[in-house]
This record gives structure tokens, C-alpha cells and sequence, in this order.
């Protein structure tokens, strides 16, 4: 087994706390972990100290408002939250997001707000120190060449976040603490243009949690992977009804969701075909990648009511 | 309140009985390596070549060895003596001397008190090398121009071994023929992905001999390379098997972590362990080989075969491992089980630098079979013939001979296409399902260990050795490497047979080279006829001795007496040994066969008959008996993705005789399961340079329980005249027809050929398109 780098631990049960202990040099946060410590036993990432999320009641607060609206502490678990009546009833397709991560097993471990921060991947960078060694390493981890497009502008590593085009489509925000009082973003916001930078934090700030407004129209969601389980995201898929026609947003090609609107439902497939282009970020081919990007749209338009 | 009535001991054979070492395995208490620990303990780790073929310029190691906690090193110039199962392709190296291979191959240990520490000094070395032009595919391994990988040769080239062997007339087969086909084939590499990565710990014991404890499946051979590279005596060395979390073949070699975990605690004085890493499990590899094949078949106008012909060129990475053993097996088992009359084959074995291939389950057969079977479909549909009559039509018979000297005792064959024809509606439901979903069939054969051993010699192959305890105790004493597959159990279970006795009452000690006797290992599907033989042979004169003094005792007819005989009302179960009239304990028949004839301890040892044979070169593929298997696919095929799921698989399995139906079905069960996933998604590959591209089961896909079929097992009793108690082998064998049984189910649902696994969504797309297009399907 890779042994992890040596790191020290922090655990506060008050968010000022929590907010304080983030900001200090070499800090870096964790929940639940499934994502970062793999990153770190490949020496991605060699915090100095892990500053965990747990304690903090704020973070695993859940709240329904009368109109249904939700209010998702960010440390709450995967799968206590694709499994609860409210979220369940009134947004399936969250449901459906929060419980195609990973396995069951690491749905109970995840958290939402470690999903929303999850890193951008690639398979050029998602590696041992090893392997990334006899590679050179990549624009994104200890190189000068990116490996996806080496005569590109920047980084390509994918946004994989299962729940975050379903959030963005929700209408749902970010809501982050920082020493000055909290600081509420769009979920669709957090992700910038190049993927070496990973989610927006602002400097000093923690998730806190995600609010996500009274229902107000039907989204669907679909996970395109080679296998039904464990497996990241090769196309991440959202669609839903606008006022002026269509939207999806697309995940897993880009290191932003990518939003595609459309007059009709018809036009949408073709409208976001021609909006994205999936790159050899993923061990399987990018091609067929594009190719399913129609099938997917039209198979998540399927399964809304006409 | 009511007497129990007491029974008979149960007769284990064919019984679906628990596995007598499963409590240990699932609950969590067996040990492995990496569960051991002893005093003084230290951990080491490997610094890998970043380069595909390089010289070893200079090797800076003072950062790494200044680190705090580091206790020790060794580079490859300390371990120079080449090792190698196979005695004529000795070539590997714990470390690199002097060059570098293949990228991820093993420069540098070094040992530290702990694994953190371990790893960040390894981190810390820095390599100078020199870079060689890298061969990396077939085409460059066959080029004389290019430079050689290895130098030990004496006509150095990258071809390890080129085997062409003719059988017949093939010429002629193909004159008669009404129909000839011929295609290309590509079989993708693919690699074991066992559960519990190598690991080994090494001790130096006060008198300075050797332990080791390794997860092997073999512990003979990697006993004695060990010793051969070390400079020691093999009696100085000890091996130990410890409980082994899976191999599949990928743990038959003995590698980096034995000898280096060896050598630094002779040269630290102090307990070595290594475990590798996952990402390390997919550089030492030995996976199958990336094969690409040319094949053409002839056939009659009633389906007969002809002829074959065919060619293979394996991409066998930096180091032989058993590539000269592949080089055979690619090529002698075409033709069961079907009667080939006119059969020749070329095969080429060739050095890459890449990870080294060996021997994964089904080694060397799966490729060919694969090529074979989806050929005959073809020409079963070219020529109007349903396509398992026609298999069933061709198939060998018992007791003959095979055209490239092959001697057949048991076959069930027709039997197990019947079972799975039938299980499955295949004759009314194959082409009639609609588009998108389909059947397939597709059958095999399999060697139940190899006749000739590995290195000359005329000793057993296998040898057990039983004790019988005064206490009642018996203990079975067997150098088999269970490794999950059921070894002991079957030990436990045919002894228990013999004895009257429960398999949990029996005590397999095994797998010690101080304390248990000679078994080469499993691999080839040896363990069940070679090891199982050995036992009946151990335990046969004991339980006569037995008889003789309990007849003695009773004053009866020796052929009265038997064994496993119910307790009496008033004292509860047996087992008692006796006639209907009167008995004994088992305990009390041991201390009468003891007083009467002394000690209980006996040993078997089994060696394969010697069977002539026509043709003096075959001596890698003869087998003592063959195990043989059919088995029909159902998949579906999602045609606007490309995505194929296999919905069922029904397999029969002519295992000659069922010992376990629980390990058996396991067993059939396993193979079925590593066939879809090298069917649908498992492949080992690289980038252009050389860089393994996903070594992490996060990226090697293996099936999920959702990509894995239900499956329908028939296990099938031939009755081998030669097997223990009539078994043959039942854990390689099933795997062969697997993928080529969803390849013709793919083209039962959607029309179309493929001759590449896996049959990723994106080559099924290609050819849908091509089918599209009006092209050939």
C-alpha cells in the first residue's frame, strides 16, 4: 500500500476555529477524504496539516425550508443525503447525482462539500509520484507540457464533481465562511477556465454549506461511465426545461461545466455537440466521448416529462 | 426427550461441503505477509526506472541515505546472478545491472524503519542514465536492425524462442476444403489484479539460515532462485507460504521482493519486508500476452476441419519469465477439442520494453481459442450449419491421440454442449432474440498439469505425506501453494474420503519447503491430479493398515471392514471403524494400527506416466488428461453507445470428477468472471513511450458486480481413468471459451465481427459503422 506523507491533524469542534486553522500556512482542509488522500499517498498534495471538517456543527446541519427549499450542511455524508425523504421527493435528480459517486461504501465516507471542492482530473496527473517522475510531469504537477493538448493554452484537467451540474441547474449556492462573515457563491461559478487552479476558494474561506431554492423545475441527470460503479464521470449530463426553451450543463470534458442552452428540446443534442469538446483526459477515448455527447442529451431529455 | 440418532459420516467427494480453511478467510483471521511483523522489523521500497532502455550511468544515493531512519540499501551489482523459472531463459535480475529495461523496473532498495520513510528516500535517489533506442511493439522486436534487449544469447536477437511445429498435410487440408477463412486477430494484454499484492519477509535465523515468507504460488521454484542468487544452499533456505490472497498466475515467478527482502536481512541483520504497492503489482505483472495471430481453417461441406494453419507473435516485455513456455502453449492445445488431422503453427515469443509477461490464467491457450472459435462460427455460418452441432460433430473422442501426439483418456465434451445448448435454448433462441441481443457458444480444452517438469529431473512431481497421531489427529504435509483455489481443501477432503473422517477433521500443513515435501506449484492446473494423486497413494497403505488391525481386533474379514460408520445411540456420532456386527473408534483403531504395525506416517509421491510419443519435440503441452469446456453467452448490445452487457453465461465444465461442488463452481465461476472482463473491459496499456498508462484498479477496469453476468454452472463427470478418484482440473480450463463465446454473441445480436477484445464501446461502434457503410460485418 502507498503509505501517506507524514502530515499533522486538527480537528476543531467551532467554525471560527475551523476558519482560522484553514488559513494557516501548509493547512489544507479534508472531510471525508476519498479523493484527497489518495491525492496524497501519490504526492499530489503534501499538506503540512489537515484541518478536518467534522466537528463543526455548522457543516452537518441540514435544513428544509416550508417551501422545500434545502439548506445542505457541507459536511454531511453522500449518501445521508441521497438518502433523505426530502431531497429524494422533491429533487430526484440530486438523488440520483449524489449516489452515482464512487461506491456506496464511499458515499458514506464523501461529503458535499468535498464534492463541490473536488479537484480537477486528468490521467496525466491522477498518478503516482513515479509514474508522473518517468513522465516529466504535466502543466498541472511538476512539468511545463500538458500532455492532453501540448500546444494548448493551459490546462485541461476535467471537472468530475457528479453533484455540481445538477446543483448548477438548481439554481444552488455555495455559502462560505470566511473571517469576515459569510460569502454566498454561485455553485457554477466556483470553477475557473484553467484546470491547474482546481475550485474557487476565496483566500481564508470554508465551505460552509449549500443552499439549494424551492423546486421549480424538472432536471435530468445522467452519468455516462464504463462501469456502473467507481468509476469518475467520463460525460456528466444535465438538462432541464427553460423559460426561453432548453439548458444542460456538461461535465467531466472541461475544468468548467460547460452550459449549453437551446430553443427546443430537439435542438439541444445538436447545440451541445457542436459547445463541447471532450479531450483525452480519460484512459477511454475521446471520440467516442464526443459521439455519446448527443446520445446522452437526448437519453436525459428522455427520461423528463414531455 | 429423543436419542439422536447418530449417521454415518458424510462422504465429502462431490458434496458441496465448506471450504475447511473459508472461516479463516472471511472473518478476517488468516495471515498474510503484510500481517506479519517480527522484532527489529524494517521496511523497504524500490526507486524504479523512470526509462524504457537505458545504460545506468550513475546511481546518486547520499540524499536518500542521509535521511533519518534509513537503515539500508542495495543496488543490483550485489545480486548479479541471473534467475529464471525456466532454466533455459534465465534473465532477470533483482535490481537492474548496468541497464534499465523497461520503465518501473526495480534499480535501487532501500530499507528504513518504516515504509513512509522508505518511500521518501527513494524518492530522494537520483539516476543518471543513458537512453537506448526503445523497442516497444512487435513490429520493432522483429527488426534485426534494432537494438537487442538482452545480450545473454548466443545469437543475440528480441526473439526469445520461435517454435514451428507441422502436423499432417496442410497443404492438402486445405485442397479438399469447401471453405477456407482466414483473419487477423488482435488479443490485448491484460494483467492479474489478484487481491493481495506481493510480499515477501526475510529473516536471518541464529545459525544464519534463511526464512522466508512469500506470497507465491510456487514455492519450490522461488525457493531455489532465491538460493541460486543469495549463493546459498537450498537446504539453508526455508520457504513459507503463508495464506496468499489470489494469483492467477501472477505469483509463479520469483521476484524483486524475495530476493532483495532476502538478501538486506543478511546484509542488515535484521527482519526485511516488502509489500508492494498496487502500482508496483502491475510493473512486476507476468500478465497475458498482447498476441497478434494470423489464423486460417479449412473446412468440409458438413463442417469437418480440414486444415489449420497459424501464426502468433506474442509481445512478451523485458523478461522471459515462462515466455518460452507461452511460445508452446499458443500453439499445442489447437487441437483439442476438435479432431484436427492437418495442423501447423508458428509462434514467435519476443522481447519489448515493457513490463514482463508470464503466465495468467489459461496461459498461452486463451489467445488462440479465442482466434479459433470465432472462425469456426463464421464458417459455421458460411456454411449453413448450426454452429454447435458442427463443434459437436468435430469434437475428439476418449481414448485417442491428437494429430501433434497428444494422448486423450477422459472427454466430456459432448456432454457439456449439450448441457449448455440445451440450459440455454441456444438451437430454438440463437438469431430469433432480435437486434441487439444474441447468443454465442464456444468451447475448449485444458492440460491438468504439464507431464514434463520444468527443470530435467525424474523425481514426483508432487509428494504428500501423511501422519496419523496417536490423539487421532491426521495431518496432511503437502509443498502445494493453496492460494485461494482450494488446495487444501481438495488434500483434506480425498484423505477424509479415504479415512472416514470429516475434511475439518483433517490438518493441511502446506506450503513449507523445512517442513512439508516437494510440490512443483500451482500452476498449469496441476495441483488437484498431480497433489490429490500423491495423497491417495499416502493415505491408501495407512488406512490398510488400519483395516488389517482392526479386523484383527475383531476378529473379522479385512474386506468387511469400513470407515465413517455411525456412533451408538447412547455415545452420539462416530466416526468408528468396523463391521455391521461390531467397531471401534477411530481413535482406538489408531492405536491398534499403531501398536500393531508402528508409526503412521507414510508418503506418496506422484509422477505423470511416461507416455511416448510420435513427435521426440513435444515436450511442453502433454498433459496426463484434459479437462474440457462449453459454455454459451447472451449479451445485449446497445447499439447507439456501443456498450455490450452479458446478461448470462451458461458454462459446463468437464472437470472428470466433481471433489467439492462448492470449490468446483468457484472455481468455473472465477474463470467465467475473468473471461468477460477481459471480453469487455481489461487492458493492460501503454503510452507511446512505454508508460504503463493505468496501473490502479481505479483505471484497469475490472467488471463491477453490475458488469458480471448471473452465471448457469454445469459441472460435467468424465471420470478420468488416471485423475484422483477420476478428477481433472476445473480452475484454468473455463476461462478459454469465454471471450469467444461473447464474440459470437455479439454478432448473434448485432452482425458484426470483432477480432480485438475487449469489445470496448468504441470497437463495437467502428464496426457498426463499418457494418453501416455496406463493409464485410
Amino acid at each position: 500500500m502507498l503509505p501517506l506523507p507524514r502530515f499533522s491533524w486538527e480537528a476543531p469542534d467551532r467554525l471560527p476555529d475551523l476558519v482560522r486553522l484553514a488559513a494557516e500556512p501548509g493547512a489544507r482542509l479534508v472531510a471525508g477524504g476519498t479523493d484527497l488522500l489518495p491525492s496524497m499517498k501519490h504526492r499530489i498534495f503534501r499538506p503540512g496539516t489537515l484541518v478536518s471538517t467534522r466537528r463543526v456543527p455548522e457543516l452537518r446541519t441540514l435544513r428544509v425550508g416550508a417551501d422545500h427549499s434545502l439548506s445542505l450542511g457541507a459536511a454531511l455524508s453522500l449518501r445521508e443525503l441521497a438518502r433523505h425523504a426530502e431531497v429524494r421527493t422533491h429533487f430526484p435528480s440530486l438523488a440520483l447525482a449524489l449516489g452515482s459517486v464512487a461506491t456506496p461504501t464511499i458515499q458514506g465516507m464523501a461529503t458535499l462539500g468535498g464534492n463541490l471542492m473536488l479537484d480537477t482530473r486528468c490521467m496525466y496527473y491522477n498518478q503516482p509520484s513515479g509514474w508522473r517522475a518517468a513522465l516529466g510531469g504535466c502543466l498541472k504537477c511538476e512539468g511545463t507540457l500538458c500532455h492532453v493538448a501540448p500546444r494548448g493554452a493551459g490546462c485541461y484537467a476535467a471537472h468530475s464533481a457528479d453533484t455540481v451540474p445538477v446543483l448548477m441547474l438548481l439554481g444552488a449556492t455555495a455559502v462560505f465562511a470566511t473571517p469576515n462573515g459569510e460569502l454566498p457563491i454561485a455553485v457554477g461559478e466556483l470553477y475557473p477556465e484553467d484546470g491547474r487552479e482546481g475550485p474557487r476558494c476565496p483566500p481564508g474561506a470554508v465551505l460552509v454549506r449549500v443552499e439549494v431554492p424551492a423546486p421549480q423545475r424538472a432536471v435530468a441527470f445522467r452519468k455516462l461511465r464504463q462501469r456502473a460503479a467507481i468509476d469518475y464521470g467520463l460525460l456528466l449530463t444535465a438538462v432541464a426545461p427553460t423559460p426561453e426553451g432548453w439548458e444542460a450543463v456538461i461535465s467531466a470534458v472541461a475544468p468548467q461545466p460547460i452550459r449549453v442552452a437551446a430553443p427546443t428540446r430537439e435542438a439541444l443534442a445538436d447545440a451541445v455537440h457542436k459547445a463541447v469538446q471532450p479531450l483525452p483526459t480519460h484512459q477511454q477515448a475521446s471520440t467516442w466521448r464526443k459521439r455519446m455527447l448527443r446520445v446522452e442529451v437526448a437519453r436525459a431529455l428522455a427520461s423528463l416529462p414531455a | 426427550m429423543s436419542v439422536r440418532q447418530p449417521t454415518p459420516v458424510p462422504d465429502p467427494i462431490g458434496s458441496y461441503g465448506a471450504k475447511i480453511d473459508g472461516r479463516e478467510r472471511i472473518s478476517g483471521a488468516a495471515l498474510f505477509v503484510a500481517d506479519l511483523k517480527l522484532p527489529r522489523m524494517v521496511h523497504a521500497k524500490f526507486v524504479r526506472s523512470t526509462r524504457a532502455h537505458a545504460r545506468i550511468v550513475r546511481i546518486h544515493l547520499d540524499a536518500a541515505l542521509a535521511i533519518p531512519g534509513v537503515v539500508g540499501h542495495c543496488v543490483g551489482e550485489e545480486l548479479p546472478r541471473r534467475y529464471g523459472v525456466i532454466p533455459v531463459a534465465q534473465d532477470e535480475t533483482a535490481l537492474a545491472v548496468g541497464k534499465v529495461r523497461y520503465i518501473g523496473e526495480p534499480v535501487v532498495c532501500i530499507a528504513a524503519l518504516d515504509p513512509e520513510t522508505a518511500h521518501r528516500a527513494c524518492e530522494a535517489v537520483r539516476v543518471e542514465y543513458e537512453d537506448i533506442e526503445a523497442i516497444l511493439t512487435i513490429e520493432a522486436a522483429l527488426d534485426p536492425a534494432r537494438p537487442t534487449i538482452h545480450e545473454y544469447a548466443r545469437k543475440p536477437s528480441n526473439i526469445l524462442r520461435r517454435v514451428h511445429q507441422n502436423y499432417g498435410n496442410v497443404d492438402a487440408g486445405f485442397a479438399e476444403a469447401a471453405v477456407v477463412l482466414e483473419e487477423n486477430f488482435d488479443y490485448p494484454g491484460s494483467t492479474h489484479v489478484a487481491l493481495e499484492s506481493h510480499a515477501a519477509l526475510a529473516r536471518v535465523e541464529p545459525d544464519g539460515k534463511l526464512t522466508l515468507w512469500s506470497s507465491t504460488q510456487n514455492p519450490h521454484y522461488v525457493h531455489r532462485d532465491v538460493a541460486r542468487v543469495l549463493g546459498l544452499r537450498d537446504q539453508d533456505v526455508r520457504l513459507i507460504k503463508p495464506a496468499v490472497g489470489a494469483g492467477y498466475g501472477g505469483k509463479c515467478d520469483p521476484f524483486c521482493s524475495d530476493i532483495c527482502a532476502s538478501h538486506l536481512a543478511r546484509k542488515l541483520g535484521r527482519p526485511v519486508r516488502i509489500v508492494l504497492e498496487r502500482e508496483e503489482v502491475f510493473l512486476a505483472h507476468r500478465g497475458r500476452h498482447p498476441t497478434r495471430m494470423w489464423l486460417k481453417m479449412g473446412f468440409s461441406a458438413e463442417g469437418r476441419i480440414t486444415a489449420v494453419d497459424f501464426k502468433a507473435w506474442a509481445d512478451g516485455g523485458a523478461y522471459a519469465s515462462y515466455g518460452v513456455v507461452t511460445s508452446y502453449y499458443l500453439g499445442v492445445f489447437m487441437p483439442l477439442p476438435y479432431q484436427l488431422e492437418n495442423y501447423r503453427f508458428e509462434s514467435h515469443r519476443l522481447y519489448t520494453n515493457k513490463p514482463p509477461c508470464g503466465p495468467k490464467r489459461g496461459h498461452g491457450a486463451i489467445q488462440p481459442r479465442f482466434a479459433l472459435e470465432v472462425l469456426l462460427d463464421r464458417a459455421a455460418g458460411r456454411l449453413g450449419l448450426d454452429p454447435a452441432a458442427m463443434r459437436r460433430d468435430n469434437c475428439v473422442e476418449a481414448n485417442s491421440e491428437t494429430c501433434n501426439g497428444l494422448r486423450v483418456t477422459s472427454v466430456g465434451i459432448q456432454a457439456c454442449i449439450d448441457a449448455v445448448v440445451q440450459a440455454s435454448g441456444y438451437t430454438e433462441r440463437r438469431g430469433k432474440l432480435g437486434p441487439g441481443r444474441g447468443l454465442g457458444i464456444a468451447t475448449s480444452a485444458y492440460m491438468c498439469g504439464a507431464l514434463h517438469p520444468i527443470y530435467q529431473n525424474e523425481m514426483p512431481h508432487s509428494t504428500v505425506q501423511i501422519k496419523i497421531d496417536r490423539s487421532g489427529e491426521v495431518v496432511v504435509y503437502s509443498g502445494t501453494a493453496d492460494v485461494g483455489q482450494g488446495s487444501n481443501h481438495m488434500l483434506a477432503g480425498l484423505v477424509a474420503h479415504r479415512l472416514g473422517l470429516h475434511p475439518a477433521d483433517i490438518r493441511v500443513l502446506e506450503g513449507d519447503t523445512s517442513l512439508t515435501p516437494v510440490d512443483l506449484g500451482s500452476y498449469s492446473s496441476r495441483v488437484t491430479f498431480m497433489a490429490g494423486n500423491a495423497a491417495l497413494l499416502a493415505v491408501n497403505p495407512l488406512r490398510e493398515r488400519i483395516v488389517a488391525a482392526v479386523a484383527e481386533k475383531l476378529g473379522c474379514d479385512p474386506a468387511e471392514v469400513s470407515f465413517g460408520r455411525p456412533g451408538h445411540a447412547d455415545r452420539g456420532d462416530g466416526p468408528r471403524v468396523g463391521t455391521d456386527t461390531s467397531d471401534v473408534s477411530w481413535v482406538d483403531a489408531v492405536w491398534l494400527a499403531e501398536e500393531k504395525s508402528g508409526p503412521l506416517v507414510n508418503a506418496g509421491g506422484y509422477t505423470p506416466p511416461k507416455i511416448g510419443s510420435r513427435f521426440r519435440r513435444q515436450s511442453v503441452g502433454p498433459s496426463p488428461a484434459y479437462s474440457f469446456t462449453a459454455q454459451v453467452a447472451e449479451v445485449v448490445v446497445d447499439e447507439e453507445t456501443g456498450m455490450v452487457a452479458v446478461e448470462r453465461i451458461w458454462v459446463a465444465h468437464d472437470c472428470g470428477r466433481v471433489l467439492n461442488l462448492a470449490v468446483v463452481e468457484g472455481q468455473i465461476e472465477g474463470c467465467v468472471y475473468m473471461g468477460v472482463g477481459e471480453a469487455l473491459c481489461e487492458e493492460q496499456r501503454y503510452l507511446p513511450g512505454g508508460l504503463i498508462r493505468a496501473p490502479s484498479i481505479l483505471e484497469y477496469k475490472l467488471p463491477t458486480v453490475h458488469e458480471s453476468p448471473e452465471v448457469t454452472v454445469f459441472a460435467i463427470e468424465s471420470h478420468d481413468p488416471e485423475g484422483p478418484l477420476g478428477a481433472k482440473e476445473a480452475g484454468e480450463g473455463p476461462q478459454l471459451s469465454t471471450v469467444p463465446a461473447i464474440a459470437n454473441a455479439i454478432f448473434d445480436a448485432s452482425g458484426v465481427w470483432l477480432h480485438q477484445p475487449p469489445f470496448t464501446p468504441e470497437r463495437v461502434l467502428r464496426a457498426l459503422d463499418a457494418r453501416a457503410r455496406g463493409g464485410p460485418p
